[in-house]
């Protein structure tokens, strides 16, 4: 503990010396400028221009324009450009130099960064895909995972819920568990499991996709990983960069709900007896919650160095406010990227990264009831002819229906519910160049991540008053270190041949600690949550300790023969504290394979065909998602009272498995990329399989045994798949249109379960009692499948009424399909129907996976203007809505959608809707399950850049502005608030196997913003 | 070159010394079953969790004892909104997948795991019978009441005596036929009437005694409907009550007055929670208030009119019986006015006054109360008596004399003596003094969840919910089908061998 604080000390020591170094200096000279212009006289920015043997340099603005002090008129100017071949220039006394840079034709030069390395784009043997720092920062985005949805082929990014700071779930290629996480890992900077970075911050992202890419990080390689890399500074004079813009926003949509006199007779007709009494307000409460959001994102940064030193220097705040009331979100961070070379042979380098990100959060998709219903199923469910307070004891209103629950404005307004994150982050590189051909790099980073959350229910609502008032204090703080050391060896041998071999080790430790207090009954709501002790009552406080270790070995020889033929094979050793004591080490090994067919002499003169390239891998990556000390058994505590005094008391709550072992994932890709008429037109296809066996699952044990399940490693989960990606620039010249294509199609399905049997598991508010198992997992269909009752619509008089425990058997009343009962002689059913509807008569009922997604961008640019248009859409995917289920159950306890007004009566029976009716079973049935496909214009954006005249006159590179509308359309036939929805989908256990579930989320929101980019 | 080789070196030390990976889990704060038990007071603590476990929201605290008093005739539902699946287990209308059902099966069997994981612990001690059985037999005792509650529910149950270590060893066992699992609650009570100590420390009544396992003895066999056994434990209890402090309170009141004392000589054995005050998993969490309590009364009242007995109950109950003042409430105090019960804001019927009236410490409706609930009480040991006296011997004055013992007790109205209800009348026969007993119990224990068990055993089903003087009349009442609640669905699909399900289900 010592070594690692000591390092975290020295970091800070050094941090003023290094911002004092980047202050350089700046000598006065001649001043020469020009234009920088590709082949066909296009502008080409970012072409760094050093005058040779110096350290003196420039980079060109977005016009292509660049100028440059210098010392005197003599000299050789070096122009050089990513894909372009260099140029020098002998400058001989001019003071204007334009220059007309050659595209290098023979290989596009960039590289994508894989792990522990780089590799030129045209030599990638894997499934890469990169999205550009433009394509992040197109829209205010919360975070760069937001950022990335619909970018990316292969890459499924849905929000979790629609509160700002809220979590997104990520799948690359699907799910690869049940049980475990399917989260990618994030390598920023080299810097495994590191925070993100805000977008603008981005210098590039790469997705690793298939398992030639992944494998290198081995035991957390199956799900992806996304390479992050962040700004770096160029040498060059100083340049700022200012972003800013704000936005304004509206909830995407709400429900048509009853109101106060459609209630009312519908009450009357579920509950004839009950008393309504005199309430008599028409409250819209969706009105009253509902507010304008707004959000601010600013973000400014510093850039520039000189030969030796390099620096960028970058602030980002972003603030949001959400469009329900007292909800909310923000972060401001702080980044500095050193790198200096400290002689011909060694570089170091040192990132900095700070960011405090608070959140207000609106109660919302709550899990079970209790008093408090969440602001958003409240402002549909609660009743609309109560007002705000009830006049007579100028009291919140509640609920007289069901449990007398707070009203939805009650709780938006009155319920405290914040959290506050800090983040400091350091991450250290030094490289050593031992030979010209071997290089040897280590990395120290440490990231803590320091938490709070606070939480207080005052007297106002029912939940504190009952207790006089509840308050909760929680902190967390958790700390990742991480050691990497590999060695880098390239060969050319020549004849565009060449070898490269990479081999290293690591070491990763994380600590992370939990706390917390809860009291009750205070003296005043003033308190909040900052006076426990002043609390009359306490309860139980609460702290733990999680540590884990990895440590690891790898490797990766990469070998391409005469320019045609490219190989790669990659192992890493993984040890992982987390695994049982019989399974503490694995190996992960892949290969790959990559033909430059273009490069072969027979596909020579074929001028349309750029380049194309074939591409095949495979390997094996493993998901050691399962936390610290699962695999241990275990006693808890009970809360225990003996004589009217607690007491230390236990009772065993988790059994051992000695042979858990992670998840293994082969994976086969096949895949083709192919560039067309001087890579105006550019096709990415991929054919993937994947294969993961030894699924953690917790598995259910028969109740009896006292335990309620335990964790296994059972059974094996198929991902297969195409994604096919297009870039194509339409147009060139004045008017230029751009477009980008992906499209993904998973198919995720079960291949094996323990004993060939199905699993049953519950999704569900925990207050929607009654409904039992909701999903199934069964051999040959995909995980987070949907099981339930088919709805045949109504009964009508003179039906005959099926029976079964707890099913209607009225006129007006829910029919469901008899299927299935019928037992042979052996006992076993039939699949023919018995007459009895029960729990055999469920069957398969919706599929939450889409059988494809997709992203559209177009970009289009004429002299000063461009203009974004990015849709995004799912296809094919079945949604559950226990929104709906819940308002539209009709048996009288709460509002429903207008829906209700379809419903039966004896004199409107032509209907599917039914009676209303009390004391009616909840039950998963087709009736609840829609088709969530939709369409979504997730950004329009109009910009213009000021023509360089003006910017100039305002010693500006850059000036842009733009207006801005994201999600303003959408197409669907859901009949849910919006098919961009989640529950429960958050955390390793729920996020692959609750998949489309609608209930009680913050909705997303329509944004319109305006915006400036400056550069100086 | 030298001078890079030193660097390398420092630089792949550092490395190296980071990379002296230990990959053995040291959790710091995580009890392991290995080292857990190591004193008696390890395995005193894991009895204590079972304690624990039954004291919860699951169980005593709410979904057990709630799924019991709704399956009589003495409360009905109240609010038509509570969720469907109390309706069901009230109206004889359930089906496999109870809510209720699956809420409180996993806990009581969890409640058995604690016992057999102290059990276990106990014996790995390896001491002598003297130092160690008082606890086998606690651990026995817990046992054998959770194993009677599931046995009188279900019928046939999975029975397991020992700590599951592997669960596969119990994956795929079928149900163990009541008449033995009778046998092995008996084994269990008869060792720990054996070896638990006349009292418990201070008195306490939440853990039992030598003298809770006769009164509990003396009830299974009730049920077994031996009686002459049942007779004969129930007399040791009555004969040995100064050795085992037991005794009826005073004013019946106070038996409702929370909190009331550890040691209260009527409780044989009790349910302890504490005021205001709960635990992970529902423990310590008492929702019987509320869950009776009259919706939109002042507080302590104040509650969610759930379990609500019929007119009928309160319409039947002679008002002068003191019993009927403290077990119901027909009217509430409502925006501080006094108010009757036609004008309750949900449910205008009288609501049930036992639990809601004094919770103590608790929340403004009633939650996380106070109260020790009386799994078994002096007055019932004596009822017990009674009936099995009566059932051997017929009416004879002993058996008399207990039931008068309890109506003495009730002729004291807070303080001050009554008439009613008066001693019984002698020269009844023997079929009318046991129906004598059965209505003194239903009164006696209204609401405490004894009377569906009683309904059952003496087979009144028909009689009770569809007869002419039913208090709560259920046309849908199935005698083949509604003495045995379904075994959860899903254990039937973890576990096939759990078939047949029970019938009609």
């Amino acid at each position: 503990m010592n070594r690692i604080l000591s390092f975290k000390l020295k970091w800070l020591l050094l941090l003023p010396f290094f911002l004092f170094l980047v202050v350089g200096a700046f000598a006065q000279g001649i001043l020469v400028s020009g234009k920088v212009t590709g082949n066909g006289g296009e502008a080409l920015p970012g072409v760094t221009i050093v005058l040779k043997g110096s350290s003196v340099g420039t980079t060109s603005d977005v016009a292509g324009n660049y100028s440059l002090n210098l010392p005197n008129a003599n000299g050789t100017l070096v122009f050089s450009y990513i894909g372009y071949v260099s140029q020098e220039v002998v400058i001989n006394n001019r003071t204007t130099l334009n220059v007309s840079l050659v595209m290098d034709a023979k290989a596009m030069e960039e590289v994508v960064v894989v792990g522990y390395g780089t590799v030129k784009k045209s030599d990638v043997t894997g499934a890469v895909s990169s999205v550009s720092s433009e394509e992040l920062s197109a829209y205010p985005a919360q975070g760069t995972v937001q950022a990335l949805q619909g970018r990316a082929a292969g890459v499924q990014i849905q929000a979790n819920n629609g509160q700002p700071g809220a979590s997104f779930k990520v799948r690359i290629r699907g799910g690869t568990s049940i049980n475990a996480s399917s989260d990618p890992i994030y390598v920023v900077d080299g810097f495994v499991g590191g925070a993100l970075p805000p977008p603008e911050d981005i210098e590039s992202l790469e997705v690793l996709k298939d398992a030639s890419a992944t494998a290198i990080y081995g035991s957390r390689g199956a799900n992806g990983v996304i390479m992050i890399t962040t700004k770096r500074g160029k040498a060059g004079k100083p340049r700022i960069n200012i972003n800013s813009s704000v936005s304004s926003q509206n909830e995407i949509n709400r429900l048509d709900l009853l109101n106060a006199d459609q209630f009312r007779a519908y009450i009357k007709e579920a509950r004839p007896a009950f008393d309504l009494g005199s309430a008599n307000a028409n409250t819209d409460w969706q009105d009253l919650i509902f507010r304008r959001g707004a959000i601010q994102n600013h973000q400014l940064s510093f850039s520039g160095g000189s030969e030796n030193v390099n620096y960028y220097i970058s602030g980002n705040y972003y603030d949001q406010k959400g469009v329900i009331l007292n909800s909310g979100f923000k972060r401001f961070s702080v980044t500095s990227n050193i790198d200096i070379k400290a002689s011909e042979k060694l570089k170091v380098g040192l990132n900095l990264f700070a960011q405090r990100a608070s959140q207000q959060q609106a109660y919302t998709q709550e899990g079970s009831g209790g008093l408090t219903p969440g602001v958003i199923s409240a402002a549909f469910k609660f009743e609309p002819d109560q007002p705000i307070t009830d006049p007579n004891t100028g009291r919140f209103t509640v609920a007289r229906l069901n449990d007398p629950q707070d009203n939805p404005y009650a709780v938006a307004t009155q319920l405290e519910n914040e959290s506050l994150n800090d983040r400091i982050q350091g991450n250290f590189y030094g490289e050593y160049d031992i030979l010209k051909e071997l290089k040897f790099r280590t990395t120290i980073g440490a990231t803590t991540n320091s938490g709070r959350t606070g939480y207080f229910a005052p007297t106002t609502l029912n939940v504190g008053r009952t207790v006089g008032g509840e308050a909760t204090v929680s902190g967390a703080k958790s700390t990742l270190l991480l050691n990497e050391n590999y060695l880098t060896y390239t060969r050319d041998f020549g004849t565009s041949s060449n070898f490269s071999v990479m081999g290293g080790y690591s070491f990763q430790t994380s600590s992370s600690e939990n706390w917390g207090g809860t009291g009750q009954s205070f003296i005043s709501n003033a308190v909040s949550y900052w006076n426990l002790g002043g609390a009359s009552v306490w309860q139980s406080p609460s702290s733990g300790l999680t540590e884990w270790q990895l440590g690891s070995f790898y490797g990766r020889a990469n070998l391409s023969l005469l320019d045609r033929y490219l190989f790669t094979a990659t192992i890493r050793r993984d040890g992982s504290s987390n695994f049982s004591k019989n399974h503490k080490w694995a190996t992960f090994p892949s290969g790959a394979f990559a033909w430059k067919m273009s490069s072969e002499p027979f596909m020579q003169g074929i001028s349309a065909i750029t380049q194309w390239k074939w591409r095949a891998s495979y390997g094996l990556t493993g998901n050691q998602a399962i936390t610290p000390y699962q695999t241990l058994a275990r006693f808890s505590n009970v809360y225990t009272i003996i004589d009217g005094l607690a007491v230390n008391a236990v009772r065993p709550t988790v059994v051992a498995n000695n042979d858990l072992t992670w998840e293994t994932t082969a994976q086969l890709d096949i895949g083709t990329d192919i560039s067309l008429l001087d890579n105006r037109l550019n096709f990415i296809l991929d054919y993937y399989r994947s294969v993961t066996r030894d699924l953690l699952f917790s598995v259910q044990l028969p109740q009896y045994s006292g335990y309620p399940n335990q964790l296994q490693n059972i059974g094996s989960v198929e991902n297969k798949g195409f994604e096919f990606t297009l870039n194509s620039r339409n147009l060139v010249g004045e008017f230029q249109w751009s477009s980008d294509i992906n499209i993904s199609r998973n198919r995720n399905k079960v291949l094996e379960l323990p004993g060939g049997n199905e699993l049953q598991y519950s999704a569900a508010p925990g207050h929607l009692v009654g409904l039992g198992n909701t999903h199934v997992l069964r051999e040959g269909y995909p995980v987070g499948t949907i099981f339930g009752w088919i709805y045949d619509g109504v009964y009508q008089e003179g039906d005959e009424f099926l029976a079964g425990g707890g099913f209607e058997r009225m006129a007006g009343g829910e029919k469901f399909r008899d299927i299935n009962g019928k037992r042979d002689a052996q006992g076993n059913l039939t699949g023919e129907p018995d007459g009895v509807l029960n729990s055999d008569d469920r069957t398969i009922i919706g599929n939450p996976h889409p059988k494809f997604i997709w992203g559209f961008n177009n970009d289009f640019s004429y002299k000063g203007f461009d203009l974004n248009i990015f849709f995004q859409g799912s296809q094919g995917n079945d949604i559950l809505s226990y929104t709906l289920m819940e308002l539209n159950l009709l048996s009288g306890i709460n509002n429903a959608t207008t829906d209700a007004l379809k419903r039966w009566t004896p004199t409107n029976t032509n209907t599917d809707i039914p009676k209303a009716a009390s004391g009616r079973t909840r039950r998963v049935s087709t009736r609840w399950v829609m088709d969530g496909s939709y369409a979504r214009l997730k950004n329009v954006a109009l910009g213009y850049n000021l023509l360089d005249s003006i910017t100039n006159s305002l010693k500006m590179s850059k000036l842009r502005v733009y207006i801005s509308a994201q999600n303003i359309w959408t197409i669907t036939k859901y009949k849910g608030y919006d098919p961009e929805v989640n529950y429960m989908s958050e955390g390793a256990t729920n996020s692959n196997r609750n998949l489309g579930l609608d209930y009680g989320s913050y909705p997303n929101a329509k944004s319109y913003t305006v915006g400036i980019n400056i550069g100086f | 070159m030298k001078k890079f080789v030193n660097k390398f070196l420092v630089l792949t030390l550092s490395g190296l010394l980071l990379s002296c990976v230990d990959l053995e889990e040291k959790p710091v704060g995580i009890l392991a079953p290995e080292s857990m038990f190591k004193t008696t007071k390890d395995v005193e603590t894991a009895i204590f969790g079972a304690y624990g476990w039954i004291a919860t929201e699951r169980l005593y605290g709410r979904q057990f004892v709630t799924a019991l008093m709704l399956r009589g005739d003495m409360a009905d539902i109240g609010d038509r909104g509570t969720p469907a699946e109390r309706q069901q287990v009230n109206d004889f209308n359930m089906d496999d997948n109870n809510n209720m059902v699956n809420q409180f099966w996993p806990v009581w069997y969890q409640v058995i795991s604690a016992s057999n994981a102290a059990i276990s612990g106990a014996e790995s001690l390896k001491l002598p019978e003297n130092e160690i059985n008082h606890l086998i037999a606690e651990a026995r005792f817990v046992r054998a009441f959770s194993y009677f509650h599931l046995v009188q529910v279900f019928g046939d149950i999975p029975y397991i005596d020992f700590f599951i270590t592997d669960p596969s060893t119990v994956k795929d066992i079928s149900r163990t036929p009541q008449a033995e699992v009778y046998q092995k609650i008996i084994a269990d009570l008869e060792h720990a009437k054996q070896w638990l100590p006349d009292q418990q420390p201070q008195g306490v009544r939440s853990r039992p005694s030598k003298g809770t396992a006769a009164a509990y003895l003396a009830s299974v066999h009730l049920t077994l409907q031996d009686y002459p056994k049942a007779y004969t434990e129930a007399k040791f209890v009555i004969d040995n009550k100064a050795r085992f402090g037991y005794g009826l309170v005073p004013d019946f009141q106070d038996l409702f007055r929370a909190p009331q004392p550890g040691n209260l000589q009527e409780h044989i054995f009790a349910i302890d929670f504490l005021g205001l005050v709960s635990g992970d998993g529902g423990a310590n969490d008492d929702i019987i208030p509320p869950m009776t309590g009259i919706r939109g009364a002042d507080a302590p009242k104040s509650g969610w009119s759930v379990s609500v007995p019929s007119m009928a109950v309160y319409n039947t109950w002679d008002s002068r019986d003191y019993r009927k003042e403290v077990s119901m409430d027909d009217s509430a105090l409502i925006g501080g006015v006094l108010q009757p019960y036609t004008v309750f804001a949900n449910t205008k019927r009288p609501h049930i006054a036992k639990y809601a009236r004094y919770p103590g410490r608790s929340n403004s409706e009633g939650r996380y109360s106070d109260h020790n609930y009386a799994a078994m009480r002096y007055a019932e040991v004596l009822l017990i008596a009674a009936e099995a006296a009566a059932e051997v011997n017929g009416p004879t004055a002993e058996a008399i004399g207990y039931v008068n013992e309890v109506r003495a007790r009730a002729r004291n109205w807070a303080g001050k003596q009554t008439t009613f209800p008066e001693n019984v009348a002698p020269g009844l026969s023997k079929p009318e003094f046991i129906n004598l007993v059965l209505e003194e119990r239903r009164l006696e224990l209204a609401f405490e969840y004894k009377r569906w068990y009683d309904i059952k055993r003496r087979n009144l089903g028909e009689q009770v919910f569809k007869g002419p003087n039913s208090l709560e009349p259920h046309a849908n009442f199935d005698p083949n089908r509604d003495y045995l609640m379904p075994i959860p669905r899903n254990e039937i699909q973890v576990n096939p061998n759990l078939n047949p399900q029970n019938p009609g289900y």
